[in-house]
């Protein structure tokens, strides 16, 4: 039966995940089946295959559910305050130009609070990864609405539904020229690792929204009462259009959840790149 | 007339570090040979992890993964028997 036989690649995979995770903290804060687990494992495994190593890599974090994840990381990591994951990380990159900086937090961080920064860091093409779990909601307060939750969506600051129109995170990051812009679900679990994997061996600013549940303050409002269901919706509902127009990516109340990867492009210079390049001349 | 197919040739277990899980089913949802179920057992937060129930030589584990891809826990690992 079992022989202490070679490990195989995905056994090794296994072991290096669990090297990556402070374990001593798990099992970790997040509810039954909420999705932001499920991103994390996708994450330390598109890392470890793409050979980065930990010790040069950096995890940022804002405020939230999702921000919890920069304390469950065994590499150098940082819990911001709530908005700011985007202007710490753009700090450490200039300063240590030769780490990977990894920004990895919620809709509500990164879009409501910290939209700001979100625009204007993509504007200048930073070089960082932003990988960006949206749950539709702010989850960790108890389920407010707010940029990114759908038209329609019952939350608790919209008991009759949700008035406004959300945030095309694909469609802003691209007007923005972000050049690797993509978006999966967390039941696209090879599609999500590969995508990180290969977003991290490109430069400038990078975005991938991860659909995410959170069964508990916000499907259980939207007829998604049990983590299934939602893994079930994004199943059902979601379509891989890599040439998706603008409008297409829209997302809609428990509508068509259109993903992959909508912008891939090489050879933009980076916003440090361009300010070496200054500092170059007026050196001259 | 379709040849009945073999037995899997690839076969694996499942390491299940039950403190770890909270109960969310994915792992016995979308297990493709569906060999992972609800265990009656609770763990001490009262949520009941999965166990392996195969049923050779057809229903078995065959180490493809996806159960310690889904879980959001890190509490499921695959080992490959060779
Ligand atoms: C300056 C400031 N304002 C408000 C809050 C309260 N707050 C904590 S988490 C959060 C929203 C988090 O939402 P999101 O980023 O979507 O994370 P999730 O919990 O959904 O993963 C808010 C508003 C705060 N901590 N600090
Ligand atoms: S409240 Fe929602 S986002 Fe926060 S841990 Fe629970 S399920 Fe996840
Ligand atoms: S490795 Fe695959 S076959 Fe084995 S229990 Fe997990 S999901 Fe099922
Ligand atoms: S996926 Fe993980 S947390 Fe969910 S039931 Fe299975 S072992 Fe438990
Ligand atoms: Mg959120």
């Amino acid at each position: 039966m079992i022989s202490a036989g070679k490990k195989s690649t995905m056994e090794l995979l296994r072991e290096e995940v669990e090297s990556l995770l402070r374990i001593d903290r798990l099992p970790h804060v997040w509810c039954p089946g909420c999705g932001i687990g499920i991103t994390l494992n996708a994450f330390l495994r598109a890392l470890i295959r793409a050979k980065i190593d930990p010790n040069k890599t950096v995890v940022v974090s804002g405020i939230g559910c999702t921000g919890r994840a920069a304390g469950y990381v065994n590499m150098d990591s940082f819990h911001t305050t709530h908005g700011r994951a985007i202007p710490f990380a753009v700090g450490i990159k200039f300063a240590r130009p030769e780490l990977n900086v990894v920004v990895f937090s919620g809709d509500g961080d990164l879009f409501a609070i910290g939209g700001n920064h979100f625009v204007n860091a993509a504007r200048r093409n930073h070089d960082i990864l932003v990988i960006a779990v949206n749950n539709f909601t702010y989850g960790m307060t108890g389920g407010q609405h707010g940029p990114t939750t759908p038209t329609g969506a019952y939350t608790t600051t919209t008991p009759y539904g949700n008035p406004d129109r959300p945030f095309n995170i694909p469609h802003l990051a691209i007007s923005l020229g972000a050049p690797y812009v993509a978006r999966w679900t967390t039941y696209h679990l090879m599609q999500l690792q590969n995508s990180i994997y290969t977003a991290l061996h490109r430069k400038g600013f990078r975005v991938i929204e991860v659909i995410s549940q959170c069964p508990t303050v916000y499907g259980r409002r939207n007829e998604m009462k049990s983590p299934l269901e939602m893994m079930e919706y994004f199943r059902k509902f979601s379509v891989r259009k890599d040439d998706a127009t603008f409008d297409e990516m829209e997302l809609t109340y428990n509508g068509r959840i259109v993903v992959g990867v909508f912008r891939d492009v090489q050879g933009i210079p980076t916003y440090e790149e361009r300010y070496n390049d200054i500092i170059r001349r007026a050196q001259k | 007339m379709p040849q009945k197919n073999a037995p899997p040739k690839k076969r694996g277990t499942v390491k299940i570090m039950e403190e770890r899980c909270k109960g969310c089913w994915y792992c016995v949802n979308y297990c493709p040979t569906k060999v992972l179920v609800v265990s009656p057992r609770l763990n001490s937060k009262g949520y009941h992890p999965p166990e392996l129930k195969e049923e050779p030589p057809d229903k078995v584990c065959i180490a493809c993964h996806l159960c310690e891809l889904f879980c959001p826990d890190f509490a499921l690992v695959v080992e490959e028997l060779k």
